[in-house]
């Protein structure tokens, strides 16, 4: 599963069927983790992606040390570090809510890993010069960090674990924490830093918008378990299931039942005369129960009046949710069957349809895509 | 509106402090300033004092006549007030050295066991001190709880002595006062995150380090209100030096103790409880200076 941008990868960190399980002799044993593996390149940006209790930060906490792993192994590049305490792990760990020491300065702060490595002192100073600098905190050295907005607080975090050159940077959560405006514009400012420091970055979340901006690649992770390993267009665009299409991004799912299979397309049907024709992807027999998906952004609305063309047929809008810079429309289509569709607002600003309209609702057989169950 | 209700708001404010200032002045208040005033009185030699102005009590202090009259120095309760310093202070280190441990293993605990376990730290509190001290007797004394076995296995040939030692003294006060020090900083440590104790190791510190750079520096405010809970009563105590000191080996509080009841001279251990009070005074001022300092810290600005 690993794509190669040129050049040959080696593995910052690889999980080998690492199992977690809480209170594991009590009679309520929680599994947080079952049978996860999965490999982290050197110098990529890596997310972890799912819904809250799906394990990422179990699995971030695991690679960190602050947890043990019931079973499997964690190999940081070629040594093995499951067994290992937290100060001997190479890794540094950005907090989801900070976890600054209060009773020091900003400085004092970036300095702490280093001075417990040891490092001479000179070459302590110029590190937390150069770190700070790095993330724009230099000038509020002195300060304490509750002197300190979350946003500077959030970039001293990032600061103190960067200082001793980790050799993976694991951030929990590090944006959530953030207003939307500051989230954004430190989305950018991690993947410079990425980039420019070349560490490899293990990052948690479950903003699907924040892991499809930064990552390099992504695991979706639900009960436990990695659902998909891929670069964000291929999570979004060709999702394995329909937990991953549901999550990442606005999804229409069509249950239906195929009719027809030629060489390359599958006709599906829902109800008597809604047809559907998908690419065929093999692995279908006629009479198979299958999920079909649709994107929102991947439909076009149009009036019904206009020359519409063979792949469009009628709707009626059946609700309209408007978002500013778009507007979902839910198009009642006959048989039980509502798409949400966008379309942009028209340049006068007025909404280009209204609510109980007849609309001719057009998508291209390729913008369909067949779930496996 | 009633009619005997004062008419202004400060009046009003005040009527309604007043409960609180009657019993301040009543419980606190009215027996120092009689301690006071005693200091400077003449003994009555039966007891109580006479109403005649006098620092003879405070000159007692520092100073004896010798045969000839003449005033010379004594040091002997100099010392006294030494010895009582050097063994609460001795009794207050012990107390810190058990009572942190206690209080961070109760704090690791699960919240539904902390409340039981604090609930044990303060059964003591419903046994008398004195019959608690004399439990202490049986334990270190001869033939007592510690000897008797040593004795039976052939470890030791005679008794130990441990009795009517500093030693001895110095136990009784540490048992005596260590839930004084356990729950100051059990409720400064309950209050620690201990996200910052793992991100102290993850930043590579020992586990040793993240209590000296992390946990201590944290929970400073209840080890210093720890030990002032137990320095303090230390100084004052006098069942512990009776009991297990024998009464020879003297402490302030004892020597207090021992003036009225026995000595007949009121003013004499009013003075000293007036010393007592000034030593307590500069501790407590020093705690409040430590106290805004980490206050600043915490506070910003």
């Amino acid at each position: 599963m690993i794509t190669c941008n040129g050049g040959k990868m080696t593995t910052a960190i690889d999980i080998r069927g690492v199992t977690k399980t809480y209170n594991p002799g009590s009679n309520r044993p929680v599994k947080a983790l079952d049978n996860v593996s999965l490999a982290i390149n050197d110098n990529e940006f890596f997310t972890l992606l799912g819904p809250s209790g799906c394990g990422k930060t179990t699995l971030l906490r695991l690679i960190a040390g602050f947890e043990q792993v019931s079973g499997g192994e964690i190999m940081l590049f070629d040594d093995e570090i499951e067994n290992l305490e937290p100060n001997q792990r190479p890794v540094n760990t950005v907090f989801q809510h900070y976890a600054l020491f209060p009773h020091m300065t900003v400085a004092a702060n970036v300095a702490f890993g280093l001075e417990r490595l040891k490092k001479p002192r000179s070459e302590i100073e110029a590190t937390v010069e150069r770190v700070l600098t790095l993330v724009k905190m230099k000038h509020l050295g002195d300060r304490r960090p509750n002197q300190l907005s979350g946003g500077q607080q959030q970039r001293v975090a990032l600061a103190r674990a960067l200082a001793p050159s980790p050799k993976v940077l694991l951030l929990d959560e590090p944006l959530s924490a953030l207003d939307l405006k500051l989230r954004q514009a430190m989305r950018e400012e991690l993947k410079q830093l990425q980039k420019e420091t070349g560490i490899t970055f293990v990052f948690v979340t479950h903003d699907q918008e924040e892991a499809l901006a930064m990552s390099d690649r992504i695991a979706v992770m639900s009960d436990g378990e990695v659902q998909q390993i891929g670069g964000p267009t291929d999570i979004y665009e060709h999702p394995v299931n329909r937990f991953v299409a549901d999550f990442i991004g606005d999804t229409n799912f069509l249950d239906c039942e195929i009719v027809s299979i030629r060489d390359d397309l599958v006709t599906c049907r829902i109800g008597r005369e809604n047809l559907f024709e998908v690419e065929n992807t093999g692995g279908h027999t006629v009479g198979d129960q299958v999920t079909l998906f649709l994107r929102p952004e991947k439909i076009s609305l149009s009036a019904l009046d206009t020359k519409n063309g063979p792949d469009t047929r009628p709707g009626k809008v059946a609700n309209i949710v408007y978002l500013g810079n778009q507007t979902a429309y839910t198009v009642d289509m006959g048989d039980g069957i509502e798409l949400v569709a966008q379309a942009r607002p028209r340049e006068d600003g007025k909404l280009p349809f209204a609510f109980g309209e007849q609309v001719a609702v057009g998508f291209s057989t390729r913008a369909l895509r067949m779930l496996a169950q | 509106m009633n009619a005997w209700l004062p008419k202004s708001v400060a009046g009003r404010r005040w009527l309604g402090l007043a409960p609180s200032y009657f019993v301040i002045g009543i419980f606190m208040l009215a027996p120092m300033v009689i301690m006071a005033v005693f200091s400077f009185l003449e003994p009555n030699p039966y007891g109580g004092v006479k109403p005649e102005g006098s620092m003879a009590a405070y000159v007692k202090l520092f100073f004896e006549y010798d045969l000839e009259d003449k005033l010379v120095f004594n040091p002997g309760y100099i010392n006294i007030i030494f010895r009582s310093f050097q063994l609460s202070l001795g009794a207050t280190l012990a107390c810190l050295a058990f009572g942190f441990p206690v209080a961070y293993y109760i704090t690791l605990q699960p919240e539904n066991k902390r409340n039981f376990y604090i609930f044990l730290i303060t059964i003591p509190f419903w046994t008398n001190l004195l019959i608690r001290t004399f439990a202490w007797i049986i334990i270190l004394g001869r033939g007592g709880v510690i000897e008797t076995p040593l004795l039976a296995a052939g470890i030791i040939e005679d008794s130990l002595r441990m009795m009517y030692t500093d030693g001895a003294i110095a136990i009784g006060l540490t048992y005596s006062y260590l839930p004084l020090m356990v729950l100051p900083i059990y409720a400064s440590l309950e209050k620690l995150d201990f996200r910052l104790l793992e991100a102290a190791s993850d930043l590579y510190a020992s586990r040793l380090e993240v209590m000296t750079r992390v946990v201590i520096p944290l929970c400073k405010p209840g080890i210093i209100a720890g030990s002032i809970l137990v320095f303090i009563p230390c100084l004052g105590a006098f069942i512990a030096p009776n009991l297990l000191g024998g009464g020879k080996k003297l402490m302030l509080g004892s020597l207090v103790q021992f003036q009225f009841a026995s000595a007949r001279n009121w003013p004499f251990g009013a003075a000293l409880s007036m010393l007592l009070l000034a030593v307590v005074v500069v501790v407590l001022i020093f705690y409040a200076r430590a106290a805004k300092k980490q206050a600043a810290i915490a506070g910003g600005s």
